[in-house]
């Protein structure tokens, strides 16, 4: 069952890839991909290209995939492993949601921060604080670690 | 933490009331020094008059024993003052011109009493007898003899008011009191008695009670015992209850124990010797040896020295609310043993190392023959063969009780255990009453309750009582209230559905399609609310059955029976359950048992689970109702067992026929509200609403979950009509699933994958 989804949706990936991402396989292994996702033009993330691992569980899609940063980022909600705070890859999980749609909710997060449930409390609060001083890190992160 | 003014003056007020409280004697103010100042003083002045006593002296200001019987014969409205005019205080005889007790009274406590002759080989007492036994008593006489009246000091009042320093003086006769005749009389003919024995042997030499100080003081240990008596003895339906507290001594040889209570006005320790040798046998032996005994502890115990305010305040008290008893009591004899092995048996219950005892045959404690009389109120009473286990014993049996308790309790663990492992997907748990299980779990927190409690009164039982207490309370409040959490968080978004709506046949807002607002089950504020509840009516329950039992006995029995068997209709609440669930009979489910539905439409209880906690939750009911010699001293009702399983056995009745002829068997067929069905043909439009409609699958929708075509049954396309409409599901919402992928799916969360509204559970 999990095995049939996953094709199908790298079939689709393919047919009618979705902006600003892409994502495939890593070897011969269908559980384990790769994705990519630019930063988006309107965030301090911009001319960035993070990378992030995805690994599907067996009983997917029933269960949701775990997926996390392998590019070091500088977000309030992504730490320093990587690890992503997104409701809907945890509790909030539905079987119809598929992976590009849960690629584009991390390009939103990119743009649009949520503060008020962080991950990184550090962040948040120099986010919510001093968003230049947030910003100018972001975007010096950005150039160190993903163009 | 910053100290401003207010908090310094709230410290120095902690600080004050810490130093300034009562010292070890409880005295808190001139007045009271004054009151206990003066208590010493009495009790001293007595205590060198008894020094000086030799058998031969009358009493003399002892208080309590300045009148004898003749005295109040004689002059009914004497004053009890020392010395009274032309009284004889030189001799002394046993009768009653020179004792309390009437001669009649003596006559019989002689011959039928105290009738045993001591000393014979044949005649063996137990040295130890700390128990609690219990028996009949029968009121002889309550009008025929004159009360003695005994004055209270004055001084043992409390202040009147805060200024005052000095006690007032004199004394007063309580018997003419308007309602001194309520309190003082015993107006039933047969009642229950309780005799509680314990013994004096060590006592504090401080008023530091500490254990450290403890010490022994008897050097006849061989041939005399003091010790505690409680005597409670009220009638059937214990409207009167009277109790009585004493000291006693206790004769080994003879086989005799005298106990007199001990009040502000009866000073009865000083003439326990007198009242001991009343048949008068071996002349001053049995008076000298009291005697010393009594000095003894008086010394040991530096008397009155360790004398407190509490002390004075129950000695105040006593005086005025009690009726002053003698009890004159008899042991039956151990005539099966030696000297040697009694002692042994007193080692080995003391110190169980297996010395060759049968400890299991040892006989009760027991007193033949006993009479009671108060010489204040007139009162006499008599009792035969009162017996209790020896206490060591006693604690034996209970110990054994609790742990089959605890075996109970591992069993109910187990049990629901496999019960929620039966249950693990949110459908199956949506079928289990929340009801039944909240009157378990009822059950399960007082009981841990009263075994903690019982923990903390019996500390000889210290490890038992608090592994029950421990292990009902994991059971209540870890397994059983997680489940309920369950259990709830599956519920929370049904439509109320009452006994009413069954009858009626359908939902209430049928016609109404505005959507309910969908609440997304959140365990930790769920968990949070239940546990509030749970402890809430715990805490209301246990007030409720504590207060239960001062309650006049009637009433406390009919709540006792309406309580039992209300908490033990749990599988009504079940019962109702499946009936709005409407489980399919046995043989339909048998019938359609595709693989992936076979869980789901199981009985959502297990039928070990539903015998298994009715066993082990009813064996104690009945162990407790019909076994009569049971450790809770219960009555017995075999009446009320029986009937309590039949309606056990109903309802487990009931439950197994809704397993095996459908839940909804005894409903009409028209009164059944149908559940909501998933299986269902669909429009045309409704189909290409959803997608439906490719070029190269045109009556097909796409499956949300495994991303691939659902064939379906459309009412107006006769080429699709050969597609089972098992095949697929439709959600309330309109969303068209696989079968096998939602019924996965709902095994996780009853909530709709596309637009989150919530699922009616299969």
């Amino acid at each position: 069952m999990s095995s049939k989804r996953i094709t199908k949706e790298l079939s689709d990936m393919g047919r009618d890839p979705p902006t600003s991402c892409s994502a495939g396989p890593v070897g011969d292994d269908l559980y384990h991909w790769q994705a990519s996702i630019m930063g988006p033009p309107d965030s301090p993330y911009a001319g960035g290209v993070f990378f992030l691992s995805i690994h599907f569980p067996t009983d997917y899609p029933f269960k949701p995939p775990k997926i996390s940063f392998t590019t070091k980022i500088y977000h309030p909600n992504i730490n320093a492993n990587g690890n992503i705070c997104l409701d809907i890859l945890k509790d909030q999980w539905s079987p119809a949601l598929t992976l590009s749609k849960v690629l584009l909710s991390i390009c939103s997060l990119l743009t649009d921060a949520n503060p008020d449930d962080p991950l990184v409390p550090e962040i948040a609060h120099i986010y919510k604080t001093d968003r230049p001083k947030y910003e100018a890190t972001a975007r010096e992160w950005t150039k160190k670690y993903a163009v | 933490m910053e100290i401003n003014g207010n908090t310094l003056v709230f410290l120095i007020l902690i600080l004050f009331l810490f130093f300034s409280s009562p010292g070890g004697d409880g005295v808190a103010s001139q007045y009271e020094f004054t009151q206990l100042e003066k208590l010493r003083n009495q009790f001293t002045t007595e205590y060198e008059s008894f020094q000086n006593m030799t058998y031969t002296d009358n009493f003399r200001n002892i208080t309590g024993f300045k009148l004898s019987y003749q005295d109040i014969i004689t002059n009914r409205e004497i004053n009890a003052t020392y010395p009274i005019e032309n009284k004889d205080y030189t001799h002394w005889a046993n009768n009653q011109t020179y004792l309390l007790l009437p001669d009649r009274l003596i006559d019989t406590i002689n011959t039928k009493v105290w009738s045993t002759p001591g000393g014979s080989p044949n005649n063996i007492f137990p040295p130890n007898i700390t128990t609690s036994m219990t028996g009949h008593i029968e009121l002889v006489a309550n009008d025929e003899y004159t009360p003695i009246r005994m004055p209270v000091p004055n001084y043992f009042e409390p202040p009147t008011d805060f200024a005052e320093n000095n006690p007032p003086g004199g004394e007063q006769y309580y018997d003419e009191w308007p309602n001194y005749g309520e309190l003082h009389n015993v107006t039933f003919q047969n009642g229950e008695l309780n005799i509680q024995v314990t013994h004096l042997d060590q006592v504090h030499t401080e008023l530091n009670q500490n254990a450290k100080y403890k010490k022994r003081f008897n050097s006849q240990d061989g041939r005399w015992k003091l010790l505690n008596l409680k005597i409670e003895f009220f009638d059937k339906l214990e409207k009167e209850k009277h109790v009585s507290s004493s000291i006693a001594v206790y004769d080994i040889r003879r086989g005799r124990i005298l106990g007199m209570s001990q009040s502000s006005k009866f000073h009865s320790l000083f003439a326990l010797p007198h009242y001991m040798n009343l048949r008068n046998e071996e002349n001053n032996e049995i008076f000298s040896e009291v005697k010393l005994l009594i000095k003894e502890y008086w010394n040991t115990s530096n008397y009155v020295d360790t004398l407190t305010m509490s002390d004075l305040d129950q000695l105040y008290d006593n005086a005025l609310t009690k009726c002053e008893y003698m009890a004159f009591l008899q042991l039956e004899p151990w005539s099966q043993y030696t000297k040697d092995q009694i002692k042994q048996i007193d080692d080995e219950l003391d110190w169980p190392i297996g010395r060759p005892v049968n400890i299991s045959h040892i006989p009760p404690v027991s007193i033949k023959s006993g009479l009671l009389y108060s010489p204040d109120c007139g009162v006499q009473l008599q009792f035969n063969d009162v017996k209790g286990p020896r206490t060591e014993l006693k604690v034996r049996t209970i110990r054994i009780h609790i742990i089959i308790g605890i075996l109970l309790f591992a069993a109910q663990i187990y049990l629901l255990l496999c019960q929620m492992q039966h249950t693990n997907t949110p459908s199956s748990i949506n079928k289990i009453s929340f009801y039944s299980f909240s009157m378990i779990n009822l059950v399960d927190g007082s009981l841990a309750t009263l075994y903690f409690v019982a923990a903390s009164v019996l500390p000889e039982l210290y490890l038992p009582l608090v592994l029950s207490s421990f292990l009902s309370f994991i059971l209540a409040s870890i397994f059983e209230t997680r489940y309920m959490i369950s259990i709830y968080a599956s519920q929370v978004n049904e439509a109320h559905v009452g006994i009413l709506t069954l009858l009626r046949g359908h939902l209430r807002n049928e016609d109404d399609h505005v959507p309910r607002t969908t609440i997304v089950p959140d365990e930790a504020s769920i968990s949070g609310r239940l546990y509030g509840r749970f402890f809430f009516s715990l805490i209301i329950f246990i007030f409720v059955v504590s207060s239960s039992t001062s309650w006049p006995r009637k009433i406390r029995m009919i709540f006792e029976y309406i309580a039992i068997f209300a908490l033990n209709s749990y599988w009504v609440p079940q019962i109702f359950r499946n009936t709005i669930k409407g489980i399919a009979s046995r043989r339909d489910r048998r019938r359609n048992n595709s693989p992936t539905n076979r869980r789901q439409n199981e009985m959502p209880l297990l039928w070990r689970f539903i015998l298994g906690t009715t066993v082990i939750r009813t064996l104690p009911i009945i162990y407790v109702f019909t076994y009569s010699a049971n450790i809770f001293r219960h009555h017995r009702d075999v009446t009320f067992v029986v009937v309590l399983s039949l309606w056990l056995i109903f309802q487990i009745a009931i439950l197994y026929s809704q397993d095996i002829l459908g839940s909804r068997w005894f409903l009409p067929q028209h009164s059944i509200p149908e559940g909501y069905t998933y299986f269902k043909p669909i429009s045309l439009q409704h189909s290409i609403e959803h997608g439906g409609g490719s070029k190269d699958e045109p009556y097909t929708v796409d499956c949300a979950i495994c991303m691939s075509p659902v064939p379906v049954y459309i009412e107006e396309v006769e080429g699709t009509h050969k597609v089972d409409i098992h095949s697929y599901m439709v959600t309330p919402c309109n969303h068209i699933f696989h079968t096998e992928c939602l019924e996965n799916w709902m095994g996780y969360k009853l909530q709709c994958p596309v637009c989150r509204s919530s699922l009616p559970p299969l």
